[in-house]
């Protein structure tokens, strides 16, 4: 994307003052999106994202500049102003950049700028009008049809220097289904580190009618209860709880500070014995895998926590330097205007062993919680929230009716220790995870799971 | 370069076009014991070009501004414009008769020095830390400001210009009593760096965390709440949306129908104010080159207009109100309104306290982008807050839940308050003074 010549030259501008490391991340994407509304597109947008970000370290101090130009002036003086930010004194730095290909770990069949556009609506007329025809309820549905092409470089002084492409696609329905002047929506969006063959492979029939389904269900469901109860999370984007309670705590960003509750505690029994929880971004073709991190570190599986017991963190090189603990393939940035740092990829709650029918069958009392929806969380208190998309209630073993508008609410450390049952139905969801460095394809996953005890928020009583 | 793109999009069969185009600086600075240990600049810019072709709008942009782009520009414009297949016309507009002048930069602010911002964010921290030994850390202490320019130009003549520049400052204090950890956080945003008072910011944010330790739960059930003035407009900004004429006809509000109709209590007032004084979201023209204007949304309880920008107006058979959004040159034209705000009320969050025998007073809502469904209106949110008692604040409360639906909410204002506050100012800048509902389910034991 740039010659070997300038990047040199502009990392030794950006080390000029006194900073320790320099790098420097070239990005060149192409995005399509095509919003359809009620059977219509509505809206379509594409265009190009250029820019490049330098980087530069001192000490466990950063500084970051970028840019939309890379001509050579405009690079060398963005890495001028920048090392002007650094206090200290000069080191004599040789950058000798040797190129490295990347393995690949997402094979891309179909290029998605090669497709026609007029094919891309197709996909998504079929979602509308099968997620329309669902039920009579069913008053609006919209299609988001998102993909693109990511090209980036990454190169630092330490002579490490690789170019990489991503290529993600993705598909949104949202279904709203109204009756007596109410309305409630149901919402699908699966994605993977794919080309346009994620489209025509996809069962878009399956995903429309859940859409539409959850929408229908919701409608006619009254409040949920409120108060304390043993909570059921059903597999795939349940693994939001884990992600909002635990994950954000372990990422180096919150952790190196010592702003996470889960700071020092490498080692120790943090969660209940039947939980293990993995990040990896290296499973192939998966919407928050990718075959180098921003930093341009190979993506690998790192084990959080391993029956219970706290294995490691999620580490970017400057946070690294702060933990005094290795790197682990995790650095992500949104684009060229964001700082990398640590975060989630594919992250996981693994395999138990019960059944999910067992699950159900075995709790007394409580909600089944079918369907998630978003969450956040406070990682310094570790108080999380989330919603719920598609509930219901468990009275006696059995599946009763379904409930809507509850919220769980509670502590990462708590809810961790309670889960009492894992289920070994396996599965991921895809979602966007915003955080300082931006906003990031991530997957989140779980079997179903059992919570003995958590706080649940509807409008209705006990 | 835009006559280039013009004439481009000419010889390519687009009819009508404008360019947007947007430049900016940025800079930011972080601070974590005592230490600089964040500091990032940018320059940057991004053009983008929507045209007419074959009766339809396409959309295109890029951030390699330069001649090199054109021709990619046209192509997509032209071929997102063939894929569309909505009846709504959107068209480009030709200029108002008249434009207010509104002044969103201050020279002031470009003139203050890097050691003078350092300074500030540094003092910002240690403030922090002075004022109370329980606060354990400070997560997040940053300054940060930028300058923007923009530019419409359009083949119907339409030549319009806008600059601007604000800073902003946030800091989050963590408190630690024993085992209990609580934080707390303040912001200021604004154009006039010497309003920043670091003293008074790191107190709001101490003051709020110390005043949560020790927080517990409440009983679950209905109580007489007060949404505090800050949680109020959070609230109040997720719900947004369904005054857009573009949710109306599209069937995702549950607005429809309801003009000059009582959609809220007497007490509620709602304004878009662009030329509101010290409106962070303030402008003279809006995202097709409109003309702003003041209108009361909401007043008394009454729904007087949705907002509309060209296209929807059109539909509608009105006229437009002058809230066409363009996020930046990324996004198609929306709807959002600019300053918007709740009306205030004439008394203190205090002496609304003083009136309440058994309630709560909430502070903070969380999860507002997933505990809440925009459409039906229902809510149910994390919350931290107190428990009010015989009209005084009796202890703090944490983990529970505020549960309602938003179009009940509004026909149960009881009383707003004096105390009108603002949120961090997107592409709306909006605001609420603190509101007393008759009655909300919280969850909680």
């Amino acid at each position: 994307m740039l010659n070997r010549k300038l990047i040199e030259d502009a990392l030794t501008a950006a080390l000029s003052i006194g900073g320790d490391f320099a790098e420097i991340f070239v990005e060149d994407r192409t995005n399509n999106g095509i919003v359809m509304i009620g059977g219509k597109v509505e809206s379509t947008m594409s265009g190009r994202d250029y820019g490049a970000g330098i980087r530069i370290f001192k000490g466990f101090n950063s500084v970051y500049a970028y840019t939309n130009k890379t001509d050579r002036d405009t690079l060398i003086e963005t890495a001028k102003k920048a090392a002007k930010a650094v206090e200290g004194n000069i080191i004599d730095h040789t950058i000798n950049l040797i190129k490295t290909d990347v393995n690949n770990i997402n094979t891309i069949q179909i290029d998605p700028s090669s497709v026609e556009k007029t094919r891309k609506v197709q996909v998504m007329k079929k979602a509308y009008d099968t997620a329309f025809n669902y039920d009579d309820l069913i008053t609006q549905v919209s299609v988001n049809y998102t993909d693109y092409i990511q090209n980036i470089m990454v190169a630092n002084s330490q002579g490490l220097w690789k170019e990489d492409t991503r290529v993600r696609s993705r598909l949104g329905i949202s279904s709203v289904a109204s009756k007596n002047g109410e309305m409630q929506s149901g919402f699908y969006a699966p994605g993977a580190s794919k080309g346009y063959e994620f489209f025509e492979n996809l069962d878009i029939d399956y995903y429309a009618r859940e859409a539409s389904r959850i929408a229908v269900t919701m409608v006619n469901a009254k409040y949920s209860p409120s108060g304390r109860m043993p909570v059921i999370i059903d597999n795939g984007f349940g693994g939001v709880i884990f992600h909002e309670a635990c994950g954000h705590g372990l990422e180096a960003t919150a952790v190196a500070k010592g702003l996470s509750v889960f700071a020092g505690k490498v080692g120790q029994q943090i969660a209940s014995p039947l939980v293990t929880a993995i990040d990896d971004g290296s499973i192939p073709n998966e919407w928050g895998s990718y075959s180098i991190d921003d930093e341009g570190t190979p993506s690998q599986r790192n084990v959080l926590i391993e029956n219970g017991i706290l294995k490691g963190y999620m580490i970017d090189m400057l946070n690294a330097r702060r933990m005094n603990m290795d790197i682990t393939g995790s650095s992500r940035r949104q684009s060229y205007r964001f700082s990398p740092t640590s975060r989630m990829s594919n992250t996981f709650i693994d395999n138990g062993s019960s059944k999910p029918e067992e699950i159900i069958a075995s709790t007394e009392k409580g909600l089944y919680a079918k369907n998630m929806g978003g969450g956040s969380v406070n990682p310094a208190t570790g108080e999380f929230n989330f919603a719920v998309m598609e509930g219901y209630i468990i009275e006696k073993g059995k599946i009763k009716e379904p409930v809507r508008g509850a919220t769980l609410i509670g502590k990462g450390t708590e809810v961790l220790n309670k889960i009492d049952m894992v289920g070994n139905n396996l599965l991921q969801g895809q979602g966007m995870c915003g955080s300082v460095s931006g906003s990031i394809p991530a997957n989140v996953g779980q079997p179903m799971i059992r919570v003995s005890e958590l706080t649940v928020g509807g409008r209705e009583g006990e | 370069m835009i006559d280039k793109i013009f004439q481009k999009g000419r010889e390519t069969g687009l009819n009508d076009m404008e360019v947007y185009y947007s430049e900016g600086s940025s800079l930011s600075l972080k601070v974590f014991q005592k230490d600089l240990d964040g500091y990032s600049l940018s320059e940057s810019e991004g053009l983008s070009l929507r045209g007419v072709y074959k009766g339809k709008m396409g959309y295109s942009y890029t951030e390699k501004v330069d001649e090199t782009s054109i021709d990619q520009l046209v192509k997509d414009a032209a071929e997102n414009a063939l894929i569309i297949d909505s009846e709504d016309e959107e068209y480009i507009f030709e200029g108002s008769k008249e434009y207010k002048k509104v002044d969103s930069f201050n020279q002031a602010l470009s003139n203050v020095g890097e050691e003078q911002k350092i300074n500030f964010v540094k003092s910002l921290e240690e403030e922090a830390f002075r004022l109370d030994k329980r606060i354990a850390s400070v997560e997040v202490c940053i300054y940060g400001d930028g300058y923007g320019e923009t530019i419409m130009s359009n083949t119907k003549g339409l030549f319009l210009r806008d600059k601007s520049n604000i800073a902003y400052t946030y800091i989050a204090v963590v408190a630690k009593d024993g085992e209990d950890i609580k934080t707390g956080m303040a912001y200021r945003t604004g154009n006039d760096f010497n309003a920043f008072n670091a003293q008074d910011i790191a107190r709001e944010a101490v003051d709020e965390a110390l005043a949560l330790l020790g927080a517990k739960s409440v009983k679950s059930g209905d109580y007489n709440v007060i949404i505090r003035n800050s949680a109020a407009a959070d609230l109040m900004e997720a719900f947004t949306g369904i005054f857009s004429a573009e949710a109306v006809q599209k069937n995702l509000s549950l607005l429809k129908g309801k003009l000059n109709e009582k959609i809220a209590s007497d007490k509620f007032t709602l304004i878009d104010d662009p030329y509101m004084e010290g409106g962070l979201a303030s402008k003279s023209f809006d995202g097709e080159g409109v003309a702003c204007k003041y209108k009361k949304v909401v007043d008394k309880g009454v729904l007087k207009t949705y907002l509309y920008n060209l296209k929807t107006a059109k539909k509608d058979g009105v006229d437009t109100t002058g809230n066409a959004s363009k996020g930046s040159y990324k996004s198609s034209i929306g709807i959002s309104p600019s300053n918007f705000f709740v009306e205030k009320g004439e008394r203190t969050l205090d002496e609304m306290v003083a009136d309440i025998d058994k309630g709560i007073l909430i502070t903070e809502l969380q999860g507002l982008h997933s505990g809440l469904n925009s459409v039906s209106g229902d809510f149910s949110l994390a919350a931290l807050g107190f428990l009010i008692q015989d009209g005084k604040i009796s202890r703090p409360v944490e983990q529970i839940t505020m549960a309602g639906n938003y179009f009940d909410m509004l026909k149960n204002i009881e009383e707003t308050g004096s105390d009108l506050k603002f949120g961090m100012p997107g592409e709306a800048y909006i605001g609420s003074p603190s509101l007393r509902i008759k009655k909300l389910s919280i969850a909680g034991e």
